[in-house]
């Protein structure tokens, strides 16, 4: 226990960790902390190196201190814990970012659609801890509208960018996230989000599902 | 030393949840710096910082008794010290909600004595 390493534990070693936070083991925030604060700040920085420092480690810690302490905001189902963390800080960092805007200048936040309101910690739809019943309807529905022989063959990446394509979500943004292609340039994101959404429509497509 | 989780150890000092909070009014009550605290504890300054980012025990006896052993046992340090330490540290939280005048309730520091003389570990807790 010497530090936490800079790349994040495998998938299965997340979800073990993860039930432990669901069984409310009082150790089990320590070792998330331990497991992914120190990626999520590297993260942030590759991908908002413009972002100041102390606000890119409090949007992390912001992240990691949101799950600790409502660990069923995560589902196994829809991401890795890794992205699901990432997306969790980099809107955390987003809000942070329009309150210390609003603080310096005294004015409404910026009013890009990159700050808009809509481009909060929870533009995920499934990143909101408080999540309403109507909401969980809804993701149900959408869902739904995978088969369940496509469930099978896909990464739990791949399902979660379904389920936004299925919700028409078009910013490139939010897939280059999902993807992890943040430091690509935004031509070579659009590309291969591009790829990647072509390729899962044909998936559906062949399966008979709608896209 | 991660500097990052003493950052996020340091960010949770006041938070009630975290055992960082119970550990921030324990030394504060005996006047101990940060090594002297690991010193009691018998642990390094590193597992001090883990300790700090453990949840609170939960309050009820069978479970505060159990989550004191599992923090205990994980980082090797004494069961009694850790309960005495979360114990303590949620009274003396407590208090100062008081003297702020958050809580205000007049049986409230009866109350906070009766927990402490029910919480009795169960048979073969350490």
């Amino acid at each position: 226990m010497s530090g936490s390493p800079a790349r994040p534990p495998t998938q299965e070693a997340a979800l073990v960790v993860h039930q432990r936070l669901v069984a409310e083991d009082p150790t089990a925030a320590n070792d998330v902390a331990a497991a992914y604060l120190e990626a999520l700040v590297a993260w942030l920085g590759e991908t908002d190196a413009r972002a100041p420092e102390d606000l890119r480690i409090e949007a992390a810690e912001d992240a990691i201190l949101a799950l600790i302490r409502n660990p069923s905001s995560y589902s196994a189902g829809l991401q890795t814990l890794e992205v699901y963390l990432r997306m969790s800080a980099r809107g955390d960092l987003r809000n942070r970012l329009a309150k210390e805007q609003r603080r310096q200048t005294g004015r409404t936040p910026w009013s890009s659609v990159e700050l808009s309101p809509d481009a909060g910690k929870y533009l995920g739809r499934f990143d909101d801890p408080a999540t309403s019943l109507r909401v969980a309807e809804e993701k149900k529905s959408i869902g739904d509208a995978i088969p369940e022989s496509v469930r099978g063959r896909l990464s739990e990446t791949d399902l979660r960018a379904l389920q936004l394509i299925l919700e028409n979500e078009r910013r490139t943004s939010v897939y280059a996230d999902l993807y992890g292609l943040q430091h690509l340039s935004a031509k070579e994101q659009r590309i291969k989000v591009k790829r990647n959404k072509d390729r899962l429509k044909m998936v559906l497509k062949r399966a008979g599902g709608k896209a | 030393m991660n500097r990052r989780l003493e950052h996020l150890a340091g960010r949770v000092a006041g938070a009630p949840d975290f055992l960082a909070s119970a550990l921030a009014e324990y030394a504060r009550s005996e006047q101990l710096a940060d090594a002297a605290l690991a010193a009691r504890l018998g642990c390094t300054a590193e597992t001090l910082t883990h300790l700090r980012l453990c949840r609170m025990p939960r309050g009820q006896a069978p479970l505060f008794w159990q989550d004191v052993a599992k923090i205990a046992g994980r980082f090797s340090v004494d069961a009694d010290l850790v309960a005495e330490i979360a114990r303590r540290g949620q009274s003396l939280m407590n208090l100062r909600k008081v003297e702020d005048g958050r809580i205000q309730e007049p049986g409230f520091l009866l109350a906070a004595r009766d927990d402490g003389r029910e919480e009795k570990p169960p048979e073969g807790a350490p």
